[in-house]
């Protein structure tokens, strides 16, 4: 059940692996088109969360993404997961110009008793919806990114995880002088529509 | 019923009639007595106002008159009439005074009746303020126990918060106490700290007085040592002096030597002459004379020999002076280098000093240290002591923390007090409130009770009022006015003794109510005062949430920016990244065009074979004909070369033979490079009569100039003069070298 918490700059996620891991996918396709991390022209536009959403059909990232929601959800699962950063950096020089935190907060008792809490659908539909706006809205006082970009996913694990031979251990890729921190108000106001699941 | 309004007086006739209602009326005839009834000594008081009171006429009755007065009916008769003028006069004067007794008696009663009715609208008004004061009491009562349950509340919350309160202080204390704990250890630890830094700052002290002596002994034995240096100085100047000297004696001895050797060189030159000539006159001697005389001729050749053998010895003592003179001139150039080495070794003596002095004060320094070192606990070696001082540091930054942190802690308590003491004020100021509504309350109390006063007064008042008309209408015909004003009084006694009862209740009540209120007021206080301390806790937790909550910002713009605490997280990425992909993708794209292109041509070659399977053979063959002919040309050539070789190294040296032997002197060429990069060759002149290998002279050739190169040799006088005049003046290097050999042969063949 992912929702969206009272922090200012993170954006929580609480839900179920499954919902999490791929609305994780959605959001990191979302970012990459409104960025221009990629062509407009690569991305299709689907219908998801009862909102239009755009994802990437370069076989590559699509490839990427994939492995990448398939070994968050396993650590979702096991309630290891702490945090999600998707880094934008500068293919030229290897700068780091942005950095999207995803928060994560795993119920314990869910976790060691394997059994998930009811929550209704709508309820977490309306919950991603909102996040998605959140994110659509939080691009419009971004910089512009006017050089070439490439992206990387970061992981922020338990210490006691073991490392899967595709990942390694890595830096955390700060920004060297952050400009700023956006504060995102989680209160969005928004018609509630009908949707339609693909 | 009291009718106000007295009954209209009835007419004598009617009071006659009246009068005789109660009894039968008097027969015609019959003789009655008129007796008027009066009770005067009656002291009831006259009738209220409206009191019905008639006058009533008492007849005897006619029954007890004898019969046996028929005799003197005539005498009775004018006795009753003198008696009934009497009677009739008295009567009327009874009437008068009981007329005027009822107009008195009326107008008091009519005084009576005001009095009535001032009184009874005293009493209305009375009972209006009783009303009032009965609501009044009422509105307070609501009013009390509204305010009883709001205290109730409050006293509930303020204890609430009193307690945890309290609680909160309990842990304050218990902080506080471990906080005087921390500071009074942080106080011994400075303490402590600052008696090791005064024992250092004295230890250095005496450092610095023995460091002071050592320089003092140092600079004494410095003294001595300049001294010595001094003398030395003046020793070795006098042996320089010495040198000097003798130097100048070898010099001038030398350039007698010199003059000398002149002066002997052109004898030699004139004996060579003249052995020339006289060679020339015996040659030709030998051919005009046959037969000489032999005599003669070994005369002269013995005296020839004889002249030829002093030259000879001329010659050597030359020689000899020349050889001194270079020796003389090799001795000055060691003097010089003998100047240098002591200029060098007395500098070197100096630094010696001042090193041995510098020695003499790191091995002091040293010792010093070591003793220190020694002193100081915990400390076995010098490389402990950074550690050491590293680990002070530590503490003394830990305490200065610790410290810090106290005071700071300190000055939250400060401000909380200052809080408290604020608060404290306005708790005053709300029992100085409380106290003055206290007063209002107390006063309006008073109020009540001077009033409760009046009224009793006036009750009192009411009530001897109602005594003396009592009393003045006890003598009035006991009789209906009497009864009504008992009612009256009664009953206005009996709301007398209610009012009584009322104000009774009501100051119990106002007693009661007085000890609520004190008992209220110093709940309130208590309240307020709980209250007070509440709002303190209140702000200082507002102080801490907001602390807290920028904390809280500060965590959360570090979670933003990315910090994590890596004793809980790791980061992890995927290998196989985009960008790795990409480059493998774009490798493995460039491999496979590679690969096509590979293919392509292999498949062209092999197309080529198979349509010429034949002359691709050929052609294998011809290409490797064609190599192994390449090789033997290489091969050939290759020994063209070394032949080449060995023939030009053949030639050129004889060629080089042959230039030595014919011009005398060994040519070695060189080529080399100036450092502006301009390529130059170097020739290396070496004379076959040379009589040492350091007597060579170099040449530079570079486009087509050739200039001499000064060096140890062409250095020397002689040759430098030569230099001079044949090469700068004469510009002729031939003739330069020609003239060389030529002194050279001779210098060879004399030797």
């Amino acid at each position: 059940m992912a929702s969206k918490t009272a922090s200012r700059d993170i954006i929580t996620l609480r839900g179920s692996a499954a919902i999490v891991s791929e609305f994780f996918g959605y959001a990191a396709n979302s970012i990459l088109y409104n960025r221009g991390v990629y062509p407009e022209e690569s991305f299709v536009k689907v219908k998801k969360y009862g909102l239009p959403m755009l994802l990437t059909q370069d076989e590559g990232v699509k490839s990427f993404i994939a492995n990448l929601t398939a070994q968050l959800s396993e650590w979702l699962e096991s309630g290891k997961l702490q945090r999600i950063v998707l880094v934008i950096m500068s293919k030229s020089t290897n700068e780091v110009l942005e950095r999207w935190n995803f928060s994560i907060e795993t119920n314990s008792e869910v976790v060691e008793t394997g059994v998930s809490k009811e929550k209704s659908d709508k309820e977490i539909m309306r919950e991603i919806q909102a996040i998605m706006r959140q994110i659509a809205s939080s691009i419009t006082y971004l910089p512009c990114l006017d050089e070439t970009c490439v992206f990387d996913v970061l992981a922020y694990t338990d210490k006691d995880v073991a490392v899967p031979f595709t990942w390694i251990e890595s830096d955390p890729k700060l920004i060297a002088n952050p400009q700023m921190i956006h504060k995102v108000n989680t209160l969005v106001s928004y018609k509630n529509d009908e949707w339609d699941e693909q | 019923m009291l009718i106000r309004t007295p009954p209209p007086k009835r007419p004598r006739a009617a009071a006659m009639e009246t009068g005789a209602t109660g009894s039968p009326p008097p027969a015609a005839g019959s003789d009655r007595t008129l007796v008027i009834y009066e009770d005067p000594l009656s002291a009831t008081p006259p009738p209220a106002a409206g009191s019905d009171r008639t006058l009533v006429i008492y007849e005897d009755p006619p029954s007890a008159t004898p019969p046996q007065l028929d005799s003197s009916s005539s005498h009775q008769m004018l006795c009753t009439y003198q008696c009934r003028q009497l009677v009739k006069a008295d009567f009327l004067v009874a009437l008068s005074s009981a007329e005027k007794e009822a107009r008195d008696c009326q107008s008091s009663l009519e005084a009576m009746n005001e009095k009535f009715s001032k009184v009874e609208a005293e009493r209305k008004k009375y009972l209006d303020q009783f009303l009032y004061t009965e609501q009044e009491l009422a509105a307070a009562k609501g009013r009390e126990q509204s305010l009883q349950e709001q205290l109730l509340k409050d006293v509930t919350d303020s204890q609430e918060r009193f307690r945890k309160q309290i609680e909160s202080y309990s842990k304050l204390e218990v902080k506080l106490q471990s906080e005087m704990n921390l500071r009074m250890k942080a106080e011994s630890s400075a303490a402590s700290a600052e008696e090791d830094v005064g024992i250092l700052k004295e230890k250095l002290s005496h450092l610095s007085e023995s460091t002071g002596r050592g320089r003092r002994c140092l600079e004494s034995e410095i003294e001595q040592l300049k001294g010595d240096s001094k003398l030395s100085a003046t020793r070795i100047s006098a042996e320089l002096e010495r040198m000097e000297f003798r130097a100048n004696n070898a010099e001038k001895e030398s350039q007698l030597l010199k003059e000398q050797l002149e002066d002997s060189q052109k004898q030699f030159k004139e004996c060579l002459h003249l052995k020339g000539e006289l060679e020339k006159k015996l040659s030709s001697f030998t051919f005009q004379e046959v037969t000489p005389s032999p005599t003669e001729s070994h005369i002269l050749v013995k005296h020839l020999q004889e002249e030829l053998r002093n030259y000879e010895a001329e010659v050597r003592e030359a020689r000899k002076l020349k050889s001194s003179h270079e020796n003389i001139e090799l001795l000055k150039e060691k003097l010089l280098e003998e100047k240098g080495r002591r200029e060098r070794a007395e500098s070197e003596l100096s630094k010696l000093q001042e090193i041995q002095l510098s020695m003499k004060k790191l091995e002091d320094e040293l010792s010093f240290w070591k003793l220190v070192t020694k002193d100081i606990p915990g400390v076995s070696c010098s490389e402990d002591l950074p550690v050491k001082f590293a680990a002070l540091q530590r503490e003394v930054i830990d305490g200065t923390m610790k410290v810090g942190e106290v005071n700071a802690r300190l000055k939250q308590l400060e401000v909380a007090l200052d809080s408290a003491q604020i608060d404290k004020q306005k708790a005053e100021a709300e029992a100085a409130l409380a106290k003055e509504k206290a007063e209002v309350l107390k006063s309006e109390v008073k109020q009540i009770q001077t009033m409760l006063t009046m009224v009793t007064d006036e009750r009192d008042n009411l009530r001897n009022i109602v005594n003396e008309l009592k009393k003045s209408n006890s003598g009035e015909a006991g009789n209906q006015e009497a009864s009504g004003t008992g009612t009256l009084i009664q009953g206005l006694e009996s709301c007398i003794e209610k009012k009584e009862c009322y104000i009774k209740e009501l100051e119990t009540s106002l007693s009661v109510q007085k000890e609520a209120n004190n008992c209220q007021y110093e709940e309130v206080k208590l309240l307020n005062e709980r209250l007070n301390n509440e709002a303190k806790r209140i702000k200082s937790l507002e102080r801490e949430n907001d602390r807290l909550r920028s904390e809280i910002s500060l965590l959360e713009s570090k979670l933003g920016h990315g910090d994590f605490s890596a004793a809980n997280t790791k980061v992890l990425r995927m290998v196989n990244t985009l960008a790795v992909d990409n480059e493998a993708k774009q490798t493995i794209e460039a491999l496979r065009t590679e690969l096509q292109k590979t293919k392509e041509r292999l498949q062209a070659v092999e197309e080529l074979k198979s349509q010429s399977g034949d002359s691709g053979k050929l052609v294998d063959s011809y290409i490797s004909g064609k190599i192994t002919q390449l090789k033997e040309q290489i091969a050939t050539l290759e020994k063209r070369e070394e032949r080449y070789k060995t023939v030009f190294a053949d030639r050129i040296s004889v060629f080089r033979r042959a230039c030595c032997e014919i011009f005398g002197y060994k040519i070695v060429m060189d080529d080399q490079q100036r450092p502006n990069g301009i390529p130059v060759t170097r020739f290396t002149l070496q004379s076959i009569y040379a009589q040492s290998d350091d007597e060579k002279l170099e040449f530079e050739y570079e486009s087509g100039n050739t200039n001499i190169l000064a060096n140890s040799y062409s250095s020397q006088r002689e040759i430098s003069q030569q230099v001079e005049i044949y090469i700068r003046k004469l510009n002729s290097i031939p003739a330069f070298t020609a003239n060389l050999t030529v002194e050279s042969f001779n210098r060879r063949t004399l030797s």
